[in-house]
C-alpha cells in the first residue's frame, strides 16, 4: 500500500485520479438510478485506492453535502418534501453524525502505527464491518422485496409501522405533507442510526430512506424527497466535522463530482425506462458485490491490526480482488443501465404516434 | 340527469337520509355497496384494494393497475345510471368520480359521535371503549381509503357544497333542506355538465375496455376523452402492447377517433386561445420531446363566452326553478339541443397537430375561473409541468399580469409541479443566449478552480491538515493558541468551497445536457 501524504492524503496521479472520476460516474448513475447517493459505491472505492476509510467516508459526506443541495429543490417542486419530518429527524442525525465522528476518528488516530497505512487499519476494519453488516440486509430485503413484487403485489409493508403504533409513544406529531403521525421518540431514533450511519460508512439514503418508508409509513417519493432535503444538512454537518478533524481530501470530492453530477442525469434517465422489479434487482446485486468487495480486503486490515498472521505480500492481491469485483459491479450495473437508456432512447425514436381513424358511430346521450 | 352525491360515515344515518332524499325527490338511490358488488362481479379485487390500503398505504405497480381499472368501472357505472335517469348515490366520496360535473350535487353527513358509538355498540354487542375504538378506525380508513384512490381529503369542506349535520336537525328537516338545495338553478344540468358527464363516461369506457382486454390488460394507460375523441397514453416500458389498443377500442361504442401516444409524463399547458406553431406552442414542443411527455391543453375561458354564446339558455333554467315546475325544467334542458360555443379557442386544430407529432395529451375547456380548472383536472395524471399561457385576455395589461400571477400561485399551491409563465419557459427550461453566457462563466470558474486546486495539491493538503505554509501562516496568533480556531478555519472553507464547485459544474452540466436534449 502506497504512503500517504501528511499521514492521511493519497498521492493523487493522473491514473488515480481517472479513477475516482469513474467512481464518481459509475456511484453518480447507481444513485441517479436508485434514489440512494451512490456512497455504497464510492466509499468503498476510493478505500480501494489507498485512501484510508475515515477519509474516504469525510470526502464523500462532503461531496454528498454538494449533491444534495441540487437535487432536493427539484424534489420540492413536485410537493415531494415534508421539511418538517425532515427537521425533526436532522435534531438527531446530526448528533449521529458527531458520534459517528468521534468514533472514527479516535479509531483512526488511536492506531497511529508504521505500517504505512498511517494508522487506519482499525478505522478500516470498522468501517467495512459496518458496511458488510448494514449493506447485506439493505441488499437482501431489496431482492426479498424484488421476488415478492414479482410474484404479487407489494407495496411497502406497514407491519413495522402498526407493530410501532401499537407501542403507545406519546408525544405524537402529525406530519401533514407525509400523512402520518408518527412517536416522537421514534422520529428521534431513526434520526440518530440514519445520521450515525452516514458518519460512519457515508451511506444515508438507504438508511433513511427506508426508515422513513417502514418505521413511519411514509410514501416513497416523499421518503426520498426528504431524505434528500435531510442530506443538504447531514452532508453539510459531516463535511464541517471530519474537515474539523482534517479528515476531508477536498480533491477527492471535486473529482467525484466530475462523473457523479453527469452519471446522475443517465441514472435518473434509465429508471423511467426499466421496470421497477428490475431496478431493485440490478441494485441489490451491485450491492451484493459491492459487500464482497469489502469483506475481500478485511484480511488486510487484520494482518495490519496484527490479529492474523498472514503474509504481508499477500495485501495486494486482497487489494486488487476487493478492487476487482467492486468495479466488476459497478462498471456491470453501470452498462446495464446505459444499454437500457440507448435501447429505449432508439425506440423512443422509433415509435411514432398513431393517428387512428375509428369508424364514425353515433355519441349516445 | 342530475346525481346527488352524499358522503356519509358508518352508522351515521347517512343511508337513511339518502333514501328518504330519494324518495322526495322521485330520483333512484345507489350505495355504495351495490356499486362495490358490481365491481367484484367485473372482477375487480376490491378487497385487495382496501387491504392494501389499509396495511401498506400504497399501491404496488398490478393493484394501482386495478385501482385504475376500479375508479374507471365506477365511473362508467355512475355515469350510465346517471343518465338513465337522476340518481342519489351514497357512499364514500363519489362525487369525486365525476369531477367537473356542475349537475352533481356533494353532500356530506356528519352525525353526533356518541350516537354513532350508541350504534355500534347496539348492532355489535361491543363495550363503549371499544365501540368508540371501532368507529375511530373506520373514519380512519374511509379517508385513507379517500386519500389514496383520489389523492384528496375527505374532510376538506371545500369538496363539498352542503354540509348536512344531523346532529340537531331531524333526518325528515335535513332531507327537505337537501331537496330545496338540489332546486338550485347551480346544480342543474347544461350542455356543458352533461358534455362533461358523457366525455368521462366515455373515458371510462375506453379504459374499461383496455383493462378487461387480456393483452393491455397489464399496462398503465391514462385515458381522456373529449367530444368522441379518445386519447391515450401508454409509458414507454409498455410500448410493446401499443400496437393492440386499436383493436381493443375499435368496439367501445362512442369513439369516433382515438389518439395513441407514447410518453412517460405529462405537460399541462393552460391558455385561452391556442394556435399551433405560435412561440409558446413551439418551446412546449421542444420541453415535451426532450422529456418523452404527452402534452395536455386546458383553454380556460371565461364563463362568460360560455353564456354569451347561449343567451337565453341560463335566463330560461332560472325562471324554470323559480315557478316551481320542476319537472317541466328538467325535460326543457334533457331535450335541449343547444351546442357549445362552435369557436374552441383553436384547441381542435392545435391538438390535431400534437397528434400529428406524437405529443398529443387531449384537451378540453374549461368556462370559469381557476376553481372550475382544478376541478377538471386528472387527479392522477403525473404532470411534470404546468405552463400558464396567455389567459385573461379581456382584461388591461396590469390586470392580466395581476390574474396570471395569481393563478399560477393558485395551481402551484394545489398542484404538485412547477407551475411557470410561458415567459419563464425559456429561461427555465430552454437553452437560451443567457444561459450561454452563464455556462461559460461557469465553464471558466469551475476550470480557475480544478486548475488551481490540482497545481497546488500540497498547499492545499497542509491547509487541511493543519501543517506546512498554514501552520507557519498562524503562528503567534490567536489561531494558533487555540488550536480548534485553526480547525474551525479550515472547517469553514471546506463548507463554502464544496456548494461552490457543485453548483458551477452542477450548472456547467446541467447546460450542456440541456443542449443535447437530454436533461
Amino acid at each position: 500500500m502506497q504512503d500517504l501524504l501528511f499521514g492521511q492524503f493519497v498521492h493523487l496521479d493522473l491514473a488515480t485520479a481517472l479513477q475516482v472520476v469513474l467512481l464518481g460516474f459509475i456511484g453518480g448513475t447507481l444513485s441517479g438510478f436508485i434514489g440512494s447517493g451512490g456512497a455504497f459505491f464510492m466509499t468503498p472505492g476510493m478505500m480501494n485506492l489507498g485512501v484510508p476509510g475515515v477519509v474516504a467516508v469525510g470526502s464523500n459526506i462532503a461531496h454528498k453535502f454538494g449533491k444534495a443541495m441540487m437535487g432536493s429543490r427539484r424534489h420540492g417542486e413536485y410537493g415531494n418534501v415534508d421539511k418538517r419530518l425532515s427537521v425533526f429527524m436532522v435534531a438527531t442525525a446530526l448528533v449521529g453524525i458527531r458520534l459517528a465522528v468521534w468514533i472514527n476518528s479516535a479509531l483512526f488516530e488511536g492506531a497511529q502505527g508504521d505500517h504505512g497505512a498511517g494508522g487506519s487499519g482499525a478505522s478500516n476494519l470498522y468501517i467495512s464491518m459496518v458496511f458488510i453488516l448494514i449493506l447485506s440486509v439493505v441488499a437482501i430485503s431489496m431482492l426479498r422485496d424484488a421476488l415478492r413484487r414479482r410474484e404479487g403485489d407489494g407495496a411497502p409493508s406497514m407491519r413495522i409501522t402498526n407493530f410501532l403504533s401499537r407501542l403507545h409513544l406519546p408525544p405524537y406529531i402529525r406530519f401533514k405533507v407525509a400523512d402520518v403521525t408518527v412517536s416522537l421518540w421514534v422520529v428521534m431514533a431513526a434520526g440518530l442510526a440514519t445520521g450515525y450511519l452516514a458518519g460512519t460508512i457515508g451511506v444515508g439514503g438507504f438508511i433513511g430512506v427506508p426508515a422513513m418508508i417502514y418505521l413511519f409509513g411514509v410514501p416513497t417519493a416523499v421518503a426520498a424527497g426528504s431524505e434528500l432535503y435531510l442530506a443538504q444538512f447531514m452532508g453539510a454537518w459531516g463535511a464541517v466535522n471530519y474537515a474539523f478533524q482534517g479528515f476531508v481530501d477536498i480533491r477527492l470530492t471535486v473529482l467525484l463530482y466530475l462523473g457523479s453530477l453527469l452519471g446522475i442525469f443517465i441514472g435518473a434517465y434509465g429508471v423511467k425506462v426499466v421496470k421497477e422489479v428490475m431496478i431493485r434487482v440490478v441494485t441489490g446485486v451491485v450491492i451484493l458485490l459491492c459487500v464482497l468487495s469489502r469483506a475481500i480486503a478485511v484480511p488486510i486490515y487484520l494482518r495490519q491490526l496484527e490479529w492474523i498472521s498472514t503474509n504481508p505480500d499477500w495485501d495486494t492481491y486482497f487489494n486488487q480482488a476487493s478492487k476487482a469485483v467492486l468495479f466488476l459491479a459497478g462498471i456491470s450495473g453501470t452498462v446495464v443501465i446505459l444499454y437500457n437508456v440507448v435501447k429505449a432512447y432508439r425506440q423512443r425514436r422509433r415509435i411514432q404516434a398513431t393517428l387512428i381513424e375509428l369508424k364514425p358511430e353515433t355519441v349516445t346521450a | 340527469m342530475q346525481v346527488i352525491c352524499i358522503s356519509r360515515g358508518t352508522l351515521g344515518r347517512g343511508r337513511e337520509l339518502a333514501e328518504l332524499a330519494a324518495k322526495k325527490l322521485g330520483y333512484s338511490c345507489l350505495s355504495r355497496e351495490e356499486l362495490v358488488e358490481a365491481a367484484i362481479k367485473e372482477g375487480i379485487r376490491v378487497g385487495k384494494l382496501e387491504e392494501a390500503m389499509l396495511k401498506t398505504r400504497a399501491f404496488g405497480e398490478r393493484l394501482a393497475i386495478e385501482r385504475e381499472h376500479y375508479l374507471a368501472f365506477c365511473t362508467a357505472y355512475l355515469c350510465d345510471r346517471a343518465m338513465e335517469g337522476k340518481l342519489v348515490y351514497h357512499g364514500r366520496t363519489g362525487h369525486l368520480l365525476l369531477p367537473g360535473v356542475s349537475h352533481v350535487l356533494r353532500a356530506r353527513v356528519v352525525s353526533d359521535q356518541e350516537h354513532r358509538i350508541q350504534a355500534v355498540m347496539n348492532k355489535m354487542g361491543l363495550e363503549r371503549s371499544k365501540a368508540r375504538k371501532y368507529v375511530e378506525d373506520v373514519d380512519e380508513d374511509r379517508r385513507r381509503w379517500t386519500k389514496s384512490m383520489y389523492g384528496v381529503s375527505a374532510e376538506e369542506v371545500v369538496n363539498y357544497d352542503i354540509i348536512v349535520n344531523l346532529e340537531q336537525m331531524s333526518l325528515e328537516n335535513a332531507a327537505s333542506a337537501l331537496v330545496g338545495i338540489a332546486q338550485l338553478p347551480d346544480f342543474q344540468m347544461t350542455p356543458a355538465s352533461k358534455k362533461t358527464m358523457l366525455d368521462l363516461r366515455l373515458g371510462a369506457k375506453a379504459r374499461l375496455a383496455l383493462a378487461r382486454d387480456d393483452r393491455t390488460c397489464g399496462a398503465t394507460f391514462k385515458v381522456r376523452a373529449d367530444s368522441g375523441v379518445v386519447t391515450v397514453s401508454y409509458v414507454p416500458q409498455d410500448a410493446k402492447l401499443a400496437e393492440f389498443i386499436p383493436d381493443v377500442l375499435r368496439p367501445v361504442p362512442g369513439i369516433s377517433e382515438a389518439r395513441i401516444t407514447m410518453a412517460m409524463t405529462n405537460i399541462l399547458w393552460i391558455q385561452q386561445e391556442y394556435q399551433p406553431h405560435s412561440e409558446t406552442y413551439d418551446k412546449v414542443v421542444e420541453i415535451a420531446t426532450k422529456w418523452n411527455a404527452a402534452v395536455e391543453l386546458m383553454r380556460l375561458a371565461p364563463e362568460a363566452e360560455y353564456t354569451a354564446a347561449q343567451p337565453g339558455l341560463l335566463a330560461e333554467s332560472m325562471s324554470e326553478v323559480v315557478s316551481g315546475s320542476r319537472d317541466a325544467y328538467d325535460g326543457g334542458i334533457e331535450d335541449d339541443t343547444a351546442e357549445l360555443p362552435d369557436d374552441n379557442g383553436g384547441l381542435k386544430p392545435t391538438l390535431d397537430e400534437l397528434a400529428r407529432i406524437g405529443r398529443s395529451g387531449g384537451g378540453r375547456a374549461v368556462y370559469g375561473d381557476q376553481h372550475q380548472l382544478v376541478e377538471m383536472l386528472g387527479r392522477h395524471v403525473p404532470y411534470t409541468l404546468v405552463v400558464v399561457g396567455d389567459v385573461f385576455l379581456s382584461k388591461g395589461a396590469a390586470a392580466k399580469l395581476r390574474a396570471t400571477r395569481d393563478l399560477r400561485g393558485f395551481l402551484s399551491d394545489r398542484i404538485k409541479a412547477p407551475v411557470v409563465t410561458a415567459d419563464e419557459l425559456k429561461s427555465q427550461y430552454l437553452l437560451g443566449k443567457r444561459d450561454v453566457v452563464r455556462t461559460a462563466v461557469f465553464i471558466g470558474l469551475t476550470f480557475g478552480i480544478y486548475y488551481l486546486l490540482f497545481t497546488n495539491q500540497d498547499l492545499v493538503l497542509e491547509f487541511l491538515s493543519n501543517s506546512g505554509w498554514y501552520a507557519d501562516a498562524i503562528e503567534g496568533t490567536l489561531l494558533a493558541r487555540y488550536g480548534w480556531m485553526s480547525k474551525i478555519v479550515v472547517s469553514a472553507a471546506v463548507f463554502l468551497t464544496i456548494p461552490i464547485v457543485a453548483y458551477a459544474y452542477g450548472s456547467v452540466t446541467s447546460a450542456i445536457l440541456k443542449w443535447i436534449k437530454m436533461e
